[in-house]
């Protein structure tokens, strides 16, 4: 039997803080997630340098945690990895230096790892993943459909040309009074209300396969202006359940039109908007009214949103292909595929 | 005892290994590079020098701010997580405190850390008995403020560490002749910051160690402005 590879993890790009012990890419010995939504949702929104001062207060005993509930020390370690990009800068910073800081203090090997890639990844700590297989990564930061053609080898199809889906809910959100992070919320009041306000399905027309949701927000939010200024009263839920529509339409629209383009038998979608219940159920019943054979893989909720765990897993396939980075690794804010 | 000292709270940055006060190795950069690049091959690189595993320090001595924010945060991340995860004793310093240790013994010691808007970063220091004593505590300010709180002084024995072009115009408005060193002539140096270090308390608890900062985020200032208040025992950061 081969030998069992430990490694390390640490994630930091935004307002979240983890640590991870993660076994041969696939299991979760510890998963520590210490998040700072509460800090600001004072302020509407993720302020950058409250989020790295955070991050400082955090780290080490996010690192004790992870090693004690995964019952290991450095002697069992075979490698430390971390997110390097893409995230905000500040934070992105302190999982970095705290990571190279491990490595260099137990001589370990160093993985720099991609935070979309390792989203993508969450997936293989719940499924067996078989190439070539297709994700849809949505959050509040990045919306793109990307083909994975091999262990570590992604290719963009589709990326979105203005505001990440998880931000469009946000923004619809703070218009319903309803403060960040949006999504869960919205979701729940769509499931109540009735998609009656016809807002429009951008670009599902077009051949390509990219997204936009600026437009959407707009028209919502004219909508809603509209309506306080001639005083009418518009059904909150209605509103919801009209924007999640339209969003659905549209995500649902580009992914059945890219595994058309590619067909494969896994879907795998990521992202903290993948904990959406509407999308679930959606992606669930197209793939059926479609007849198609292929599995439709969410990671668990807790795997949804920014996790060390998710970078562990990513950086197994690192390992294997001995993709190691030195002392000098730095943080690549708008790093893509 | 074996130090291991470093400071990248502006955009000087300095590594050294001292013994029992014998300087093994001293690390200087003014040039403008990427501090979270280079802390790490830098510490390698003095440690090698000193001929010194990082098993051999027993402690770990860091510049703890005031100065520029990720500055700060990057050299209080590598040591908060060197000393945690080697169980090494940590000691912070303040930035301030180590620019003036390269001052006149015979002055009175004002370092600086241009804070822009005609702010600063100050605090007040002055040598007695070979020891660097603070007379006035590190704090922001407005420069006007700065100069009014130094008129109990005697312009001709202060002494102006680390100004920028800028504040060192705004001092001499008012202290034409006062003895100012500007940022290139005041460079903090991980020797004098290990040395400072045997003077102050080892750290207690690693985990909740952060860099002082010294001023609120501008988030959390308007926060405050608008009447809101921290209640109680409320944590912002919850593990989950």
């Amino acid at each position: 039997m081969e030998k069992d590879t430990l490694i390390l993890s640490f994630e930091s790009s935004c307002d979240e803080t983890s640590v991870a012990v993660i076994k041969n890419g696939k299991e979760i010995l510890s998963n520590i997630i210490a998040t700072q939504i509460k800090s600001h949702q004072r302020f509407g929104g993720v302020v950058p340098e409250v989020a790295s001062r955070h991050h400082v207060e955090e780290v080490t005993h996010c690192i004790d945690l992870a090693l004690n509930e995964a019952e290991v020390t450095y002697d069992d370690l075979d490698a430390v990895a971390v997110t390097y990009g893409p995230g905000l800068v500040g934070s992105l910073l302190i999982g970095i230096m705290a990571a190279k800081t491990v490595a260099f203090a137990h001589n370990l090997p160093l993985i720099k790892s991609n935070h979309l890639a390792g989203h993508i990844y969450s997936a293989n700590l719940v499924a067996d993943l078989k190439y070539p297989f297709m994700a849809l990564l949505v959050s509040g930061g990045h919306t793109e459909i990307v083909l994975v053609r091999a262990p570590g080898e992604f290719e963009t199809l589709g990326d979105t040309r203005d505001d990440a889906v998880g931000e469009a809910y946000d923004k619809i959100g703070r218009v319903l009074g309803i403060n960040y992070p949006a999504g869960k919320q919205v979701d729940e009041m769509a499931a109540k209300g009735k998609d009656i306000f016809d807002f429009p399905r951008a670009m599902v027309q077009e051949d390509n396969l990219d997204f936009s949701f600026s437009g959407l927000k707009s028209s919502f939010i004219n909508r809603v202006h509209h309506a306080d200024q001639i005083h009418e009263e518009l059904n909150k839920d209605d509103l919801a359940a009209s924007f999640q529509g339209a969003v659905l339409d549209i995500l649902s629209n580009k992914v059945f039109r890219a595994l058309k383009q590619h067909p494969v038998k896994q879907l795998v979608v990521a992202g903290g908007v993948a904990a959406n219940q509407g999308l679930r159920q959606c992606l669930k019943d197209d793939i059926e009214k479609r007849n198609l054979d292929m599995d439709l893989i969410f990671p668990p909720l807790r795997l949804c949103g920014d996790n060390a765990a998710m970078i562990g897993a990513i950086a197994q396939i690192q390992y294997d292909k001995k993709d190691f980075a030195d002392l000098t690794v730095n943080a690549d804010p708008s790093l893509d595929f | 005892m074996k130090i291991l000292a470093f400071d990248t709270s502006n955009k000087p940055l300095t590594v050294a290994v001292v013994d029992d006060g014998n300087v093994l190795a001293a690390l200087e950069s003014t040039e403008k590079k990427t501090h979270s690049v280079t802390l790490l091959p830098d510490i390698q690189k003095a440690l090698k020098e000193s001929e010194l595993s990082i098993d051999d320090i027993d402690l770990i001595a860091v510049a703890k701010g005031p100065g520029s924010y990720t500055g700060v945060r990057i050299a209080v991340t590598v040591a908060k997580t060197l000393a945690f995860t080697l169980k090494k004793n940590l000691v912070g310093v303040s930035s301030l405190k180590v620019l003036a240790a390269d001052g006149d013994e015979n002055k009175i010691l004002v370092p600086l850390m241009d804070a822009r808007n005609d702010n600063a970063f100050a605090g007040v220091y002055q040598y007695s008995n070979n020891q660097l004593t603070n007379l006035i505590e590190d704090h922001h300010t407005s420069m006007s403020k700065l100069l009014e709180l130094l008129e109990k002084y005697d312009s001709k024995d202060l002494e102006f560490i680390n100004a920028t072009d800028h504040l060192t115009d705004l001092i001499q408005e008012k202290y034409p002749e006062v003895k100012i060193l500007n940022t290139k002539d005041s460079l903090p140096k991980a020797d004098k910051l290990a040395k400072l270090s045997e003077n102050e308390p080892v750290v207690s608890d690693i985990d909740s160690f952060v860099p002082t900062y010294l001023r609120l985020t501008q988030a959390e200032h308007d926060w405050y402005q608008k009447g809101h208040k921290k209640y109680g025992n409320i944590s912002y950061v919850e593990e989950v």
